[in-house]
């Protein structure tokens, strides 16, 4: 059986319209999960840049409570309450030493290995300290 | 036949309907883009759009060894939107108060008041008001902190989050009245100082309409060390005195700001971030104080305190090469991290705002210059029991000295017996105005230029304006004021070898990632006199401290040549010179033929343990140098000097 024309032609624009429609919705959503991709994206960045601040906040609150720890009246405090007795020194109490200081500790060190009566090298192995027995 | 769907009729009716959709549609469109386009347009972008400002970290303020004296800690300013409050959360309000501290009857009232009077003022204005305020520290400085209340039951605050900066404004809710004629709350401040870990504890309750704005709060975990110094940021952000004022310009850094839109819950829309730009963190400042010298200081100061009882003392050490200060404290002083319970006595700085006569430490003035002009040597001898001489055509009485001498005293002694008798020989051999214009080059009567302040210029009187006994006076240093700092830096002088430095205490800038921007160096103002002039002063200064020769020899320390000179100067009460009331001074170096530290103890009206009553330099300055001289001398590994490599003339002036 043969449509008539205008009928077809209606069929035809619905068919179409629907199409259209579908398309359109299709490119729709994929604006609109492209938009959600971007907000969700920016959404991470900003969170991302929060946990970075808050990290250095804590850091700030950390630094600043070392630093408390470390005041002079607090040392203070520590070293009457832990009875620890540490005192200044007194210039009576000080030896100064001219010269370069880690010379003067290596040569008062080492002093004995360059003299004849000893050997000129260092034992490690106890066993091998010890002179060795004589046979009975 | 069997027809389609579409018929002439539904087909119609189909289109009619299309077309009256697309036809209600155009025409709601003409009236929001048309008709009512402007008042639409006001409301999205005041509804969608915010500013959002983010606020730039304030740098640190460091010693010279990189402790920390000042720095910028986050707290939370928490708030409710009372609008917003659910009563099933009603059950958690006492585990609120106990958690921030704030009573629980306070929190009923302020989650319970939703409105205020339309009459009130929009807080919003009164946080402009200190916002502005904010701009201008010195006017701030002085007032009191802005008065947000709205009402005597409840406070609440729109805009100000504490940081004195304007944030989001919410406002503009709060300004619409309601349908009772009411202002709604939208938020009521409940705490400004909470931290981080309690605020986490707040959040864990889950109270809807409960949250908070983070700022940057200043914190000083060294407490009192360094106060005068340091300074102190108020509540409202304003630095109100010390580096934080005067270095404000590198610490405060630049506040960055987002250009974004909320959605109806005033969420922001991350995507739709415009204009965004990024803070700048404020410089870090490095100081010249060291954190342990300071406090050697200032022990010394808490027993000048408790034992003396002055009402001002201030101690001030310099590293003798280079001008910078090493430690500056006064007493009484102050915690900055609690500044509202400080008198404000204690918040002045008397080493560069106080001034006073300077006493016997501005004789170095008279017999430098002297000494300088070879009008003079140490050998030279003086008649200081003579008490009289003309001046003008006039006889005019010499002050007297505190001891009779049985010989004519030579220049070394001059200083070592402290005579004003000699003194005044000096000064009158160079003549007034020769005299004034050494004071002058010394630094007297002239600004430093000092990082802290407000300074104090001190009181120079040109000879022109002297009255009759002025030049007898002023050469034993009266007549003549000067803040604390410039007779250091006079004594400084000496020590330097004849160049008057430029006090510093900045060292360097450095930015957040600890770079250094600028570094500061010795500044040299001016040569006062030769070095020549200035080693033979420092040798006959050394005489000052040696037991039976000099006025000192409490500030003498065992093993080293320290130089120096005391000080008891006369205060001024109702215009006449008091006879009990003295400003005590000890100002020296050490070692006295290669300086390393200048250091000046200068303590206003000692009351108390005062043998004979009167507050002398020598008893209760010259103590105070000599502990903590041997502190430092442990702190800074300071060497005594081989006498043999001293120059035979100098070392026959030298006391040991």
């Amino acid at each position: 059986m043969k449509h008539s024309e205008p009928h077809a032609f209606v069929n035809q624009l619905l068919v179409y319209t629907l199409a259209m429609i579908v398309t359109s919705g299709s490119v729709g959503l994929g604006a609109v999960w492209l938009r959600y991709q971007m907000a969700a994206t920016a959404n991470r960045i900003k969170q991302t840049e929060a946990s970075i601040s808050d990290c250095q906040r804590r850091l700030d609150e950390t630094v600043t409570q070392i630093e408390t720890e470390k005041s002079p009246d607090v040392l203070r405090h520590l070293n009457d309450d832990l009875h620890l007795g540490l005192v200044e020194p007194k210039e009576a109490q000080v030896n100064r030493v001219d010269e370069d200081v880690e010379a003067r500790l290596a040569a008062k060190r080492n002093s004995d290995l360059l003299t004849e009566s000893s050997p000129a090298f260092v034992v490690f192995n106890p066993q091998l300290a010890q002179p060795a027995t004589p046979a009975q | 036949m069997r027809r389609g769907f579409a018929s002439n009729y539904r087909t119609a009716v189909i289109a009619a309907m299309i077309g009256l959709c697309f036809a209600s549609i155009a025409v709601r469109l003409y009236y929001l883009h048309v008709l009512d386009r402007a008042q639409f347009l006001k409301m999205i972008e005041k509804a969608r759009y915010a500013i959002d400002v983010e606020n730039a970290r304030r740098g640190d303020i460091l010693d010279s060894r990189g402790n920390l004296l000042a720095t910028s800690n986050s707290q939370v300013v928490l708030g409710v939107d009372p609008q917003a409050v659910q009563t099933e959360d009603e059950k958690k309000w006492p585990e609120l108060s106990a958690l921030i501290g704030v009573p629980l009857s306070d929190i009923q009232r302020i989650f319970l008041t939703k409105t205020r009077p339309p009459e009130i003022k929009s807080p919003a204005a009164t946080a402009a008001t200190a916002a502005a305020a904010a701009t201008k520290p010195e006017a701030a400085a002085d007032q009191k902190p802005v008065d947000v209340s709205v009402g005597p039951k409840f406070e609440f605050n729109l805009a100000d989050d504490g940081s004195g900066k304007t944030t989001v404004p919410s406002e503009v809710l709060d300004d619409q009245l309601d349908e009772n004629g009411q202002r709604p709350i939208r938020w009521a401040k409940l705490r400004d100082d909470l931290d981080e870990s309690v605020y986490d504890q707040v959040m864990k309750l889950h109270i809807k309409g409960l949250y908070g704005n983070r700022v940057y709060r200043r914190a000083y975990p060294h407490n009192s060390l360094a106060a005068h110094v340091v300074g102190f940021v108020n509540h409202q952000n304003v630095p109100v005195m010390g580096i934080e004022k005067y270095a404000n310009f590198y610490l405060a850094g630049h506040n960055g700001w987002v250009v974004t839109e909320v959605d109806g819950r005033r969420h922001e829309l991350a995507q739709f971030r415009t204009r965004e730009v990024d803070p700048v963190d404020g410089y870090n400042v490095v100081l010249s104080i060291d954190s342990v010298v300071q406090d050697i200081v200032e022990q010394e100061l808490t027993y000048i305190g408790e034992h003396f009882k002055p009402l001002k003392a201030t101690i001030i050490v310099m590293d003798a090469r280079t001008g910078f200060i090493l430690a500056l404290g006064n007493y009484p002083t102050f915690n900055p991290n609690e500044y509202q319970k400080a008198s404000i006595a204690s918040l002045t700085d008397p080493a560069v705002s106080d001034v006073l006569e300077p006493g016997s430490t501005f004789k170095i003035v008279a017999t430098s210059g002297a000494l300088q002009e070879g009008l003079v040597n140490p050998e030279t001898t003086f008649d200081c029991n003579d008490d009289t001489v003309v001046l003008d055509g006039k006889v005019r009485r010499l002050p007297r000295d505190d001891e009779h001498f049985d010989h004519r005293l030579t220049l070394r002694e001059v200083l070592s017996h402290s005579s004003n008798r000699g003194a005044f020989r000096c000064a009158y051999l160079l003549g007034p105005q020769k005299f004034y214009d050494y004071a002058k080059k010394y630094g007297f009567g002239e600004y430093t230029h000092f990082a802290l302040g407000p300074e104090s210029r001190g009181v120079l009187i040109p000879p022109d304006k002297w009255d009759g006994l002025t030049f007898t006076r002023m050469p034993m240093g009266h007549s003549v004021s000067a803040t604390p700092l410039q007779i250091t830096y006079a004594m400084g002088v000496i020590a330097s070898g004849g160049e008057l430095l430029r006090p510093q205490v900045i060292q360097e800038i450095r930015d957040s990632h600890n770079e250094v921007v600028f570094r500061y160096g010795r500044e040299v103002r001016r040569r006062v006199i030769s070095r020549r002039t200035a080693e033979t002063m420092a040798a006959m200064l050394n005489w000052v401290t040696v037991p039976g020769q000099g006025t000192a020899p409490a500030a003498a320390i065992p093993g080293f040549q320290v130089a120096g000179k005391t000080g008891t100067a006369e205060k001024i009460i109702n215009g006449k010179y008091s006879r009990t009331k003295h400003v005590a001074s000890f100002v020296g170096f050490f070692p006295a033929s290669r300086p390393a530290i200048v250091m000046s103890v200068i303590v206003d009206q000692a009351s108390a343990n005062l043998p004979g009553g009167v507050a002398y330099g020598s008893i209760v300055s010259a103590p105070s140098f000599r502990h903590i001289g041997e502190k430092l001398i442990q702190y800074l590994n300071i060497k005594p000097v081989d006498e043999t490599q001293r120059p035979p003339s100098l070392l026959a002036l030298s006391s040991r």
